[in-house]
């Protein structure tokens, strides 16, 4: 009796731990299949606060490097009382990201302290942390089901972030295509409590890479969401260091 | 009134007309273009023994245009053209490029520069903005940028006239600017409010014999470097000041020269993990002996915590040999002084933001708080009050009848 409580207990065990593990390897996978050396877009902004009321915006974005080690500048084109205002980042894998954010009117360059990453990015409901590139190895992984979801048979996977990461989060569910391995659902928790939700859609492959050209982000708490359309798209193109300084950043 | 109104549509005419034609044929992705019009309504409760109105608008055209006529080649430019109800505006249309008049142009070349960019050089010719240090409260290295105080509060920037070269290497940026043609501060106008005189002159007819402007050119060198975890700078000018000594001629008639400055400057920000620290420090030394040496540091505390940012810190000064004379010095008046500033993002199209400055002695304080709202993509709205107390010998509580409401409304193109 005893004999086979262990046997059982025992294999539990390794059923669990290899679930565990292959929950890491599908979000490994997903994180493999979308690694590009750069990228490029110009995005477009809705953003529908609580009474419906809608801002529009505009950016050009492009990032050199991935996950933990890249470099992005963000510069709005529209509307025009921001047309021209720049963000810097320059990421880091061990420490908050620096930024620096470039503001025409003012003629001058200023590093933002951001202490506090749950901060909303330039009244978006993005919060600067969700704009980060998440690491695979930033986080712990159990599999929490499996589920059809926008029509795609899809893994479901629980996150939790590492001591070593600081996070505004306790946790994540993550929802992962099983054709293409493409994250399409990210929902964060605060302490059990769902507080945003990010949904991709319009998942398209670009330059060998599968990527939702849509992402629709929703503040829970705030009632608030925001609409992010990808255009011009585009992956691995050619882009210098020198493109990603302060230099840079003051000139466009 | 009649002939400046159609002065101005005459050279708007000759403007616009070549520009438009310019604009259509450039290549859209190449050509970035914004600007806006505003009109800014600002009302005094009190009236100052040299100013007895209460109220003064405002309104201001700006348009800025950049061109990139080869990938390693970008022209910019923008124009001004201002009108206001109280004078302050030069009731003259014609095109200022100079900023060197004691009111400001009705219509004036804002900005017109060509910058060259080739790798890691950078290199910046013509009439330009130049911002040095890190600091946010107040910025005692920042030499070139001469400013506009006929708003002692609230004064903008001018540009200069400068070649610039930056080496950047992305840690490493290595800043050279020589500016051949002075450009000074504007001051306070005799016959305004942001003038407080001395009792003792009360009556008194002063007869303003304007500027002294320096010849010799200015020339200034900054290191900038970004490390892991903390920037540094250390920068050095030498050139002029760019705000006035007043120098007695004769009986009641008065002229501002611009003492020689020599200035030892650096400045940091590190990055902890519960605020980000920044300080800036300058040494400022007369090589003329006609202006007290000194130092000006401030250090600075930075924080956002979700929606809200707040900065605080303390700004002090030393004077380490004193030189008599009167000088407009607006840095050593915001100096000795606790200065904050928070800001609330209500939501993407309402904010609110709070500025103090309060000095150590308690007799001079200035809080300013505004309001401000976008309506649809291209209006803005801001309502807020200035509030200054204190006494009449402290450089901020000399101007404790200039307490005021404002309203400005922006259309952005």
């Amino acid at each position: 009796m005893n004999k086979t409580f262990l046997v059982s207990g025992f294999s539990f065990l390794v059923i669990g731990s290899l679930w565990g593990q292959d929950a890491r390897q599908i979000v490994a996978d997903s994180q493999q299949r979308g690694q590009s050396k750069s990228q490029q877009y110009a995005g477009t902004l809705e953003v529908i606060g609580s009474s419906n009321k809608i801002t529009l915006k505009r950016w050009m974005f492009q990032r050199l490097g991935s996950f933990g080690a890249s470099k992005a500048i963000l510069r709005f084109t529209a509307p025009p009382e921001v047309k021209g205002v720049a963000l810097l980042i320059i990421n880091h894998q061990d420490r908050a990201s620096d930024q620096w954010m470039w503001t025409p009117a003012l003629e001058r360059d200023r590093r933002i302290a951001l202490q506090d990453r749950s901060t909303r990015f330039f009244g978006t409901d993005f919060s600067f942390e969700d704009l980060e590139e998440r690491d695979v190895n930033q986080f712990d992984y159990k599999p929490a089901g499996e589920e059809t979801f926008d029509g795609q048979p899809c893994w479901k996977i629980e996150s939790k972030p590492k001591e070593s990461k600081s996070s505004q989060y306790t946790s994540s569910i993550l929802t992962i295509r099983k054709d293409n391995y493409v994250v399409i659902q990210i929902e964060n928790f605060s302490k059990d409590k769902l507080v945003r939700r990010i949904h991709y859609t319009d998942v398209q492959q670009q330059d060998g890479i599968w990527a939702g050209r849509t992402t629709e982000v929703q503040d829970l708490s705030r009632g608030s969401r925001t609409v992010l359309k990808l255009e011009k798209l585009q992956y691995n193109i050619p882009m210098k260091e020198e493109s990603f300084t302060l230099e840079a950043l003051r000139h466009g | 009134m009649a002939d400046v109104g159609q002065a101005i549509l005459r050279a708007a005419d000759r403007i616009a007309c070549p520009t438009l034609l310019l604009i259509c044929s450039l290549h859209a992705q190449d050509f970035t273009q914004r600007g806006f019009l505003q009109t800014g309504l600002a009302l005094y409760p009190e009236t100052a023994p040299n100013d007895s109105s209460h109220a003064v608008d405002d309104s201001l055209f700006r348009y800025e245009a950049s061109y990139k006529v080869r990938p390693w080649l970008r022209i910019s430019g923008a124009v001004d053209a201002e009108f206001d109800t109280h004078e302050q505006v030069v009731r003259a249309a014609h095109l200022d490029w100079q900023d060197r008049s004691l009111r400001r142009p009705l219509l004036s070349l804002r900005e017109l520069n060509a910058t060259i960019s080739q790798g890691k050089l950078t290199a910046e010719f013509g009439k330009q903005f130049i911002r040095w240090g890190k600091a946010d409260l107040l910025n005692p290295t920042d030499r070139f940028a001469p400013k506009d105080f006929l708003s002692v509060t609230d004064p903008g920037f001018l540009a200069v006239t400068a070649a610039r070269v930056i080496y950047d290497t992305g840690s490493n940026s290595f800043d050279l600017v020589w500016q051949p043609r002075f450009t000074p501060s504007r001051t306070p106008l005799l016959d305004q409010r942001w003038t407080v005189l001395p009792e003792s002159l009360a009556g008194v007819s002063l007869n303003d014999l304007g500027s002294l402007v320096p010849g010799r050119s200015s020339f200034g060198a900054r290191w900038n470097h970004v490390g892991s975890g903390y920037e540094v700078s250390a920068s050095f000018y030498d050139g002029f000041n760019s705000l006035p000594l007043f120098q007695a001629a004769a009986n009641t008639d008065f002229r501002r020269i611009y003492p020689a400055l020599r200035l030892y400057g650096a400045d940091a920000a590190v990055p902890l993990p519960w605020f980000t620290v920044k300080t800036e420090v300058a040494y400022y030394t007369s090589p003329d002996k006609q202006q007290n040496e000194y130092v000006i540091y401030v250090i600075q505390f930075e924080r956002q915590i979700k929606e809200f940012a707040i900065v605080a810190g303390y700004a002090g000064d030393a004077v380490t040999s004193y030189t008599p004379g009167l000088q407009f010095s607006p840095e050593l008046g915001f100096a000795r002084a606790v200065l904050a500033h928070a800001q609330y993002t209500i939501d993407s199209t309402r904010s609110v933001a709070t500025d103090a400055a309060i000095r150590q002695n308690g007799q001079g304080s200035w809080l300013r708080t505004v309001y401000s709202q976008t309506i649809g993509q291209h209006w803005r709205v801001t309502t807020g009050f200035a509030w200054i107390r204190g006494n009449p010998s402290d450089f901020l509580g000399q101007y404790h009848r200039n307490s005021y409401a404002l309203l400005t409304l922006r259309y952005s193109f």
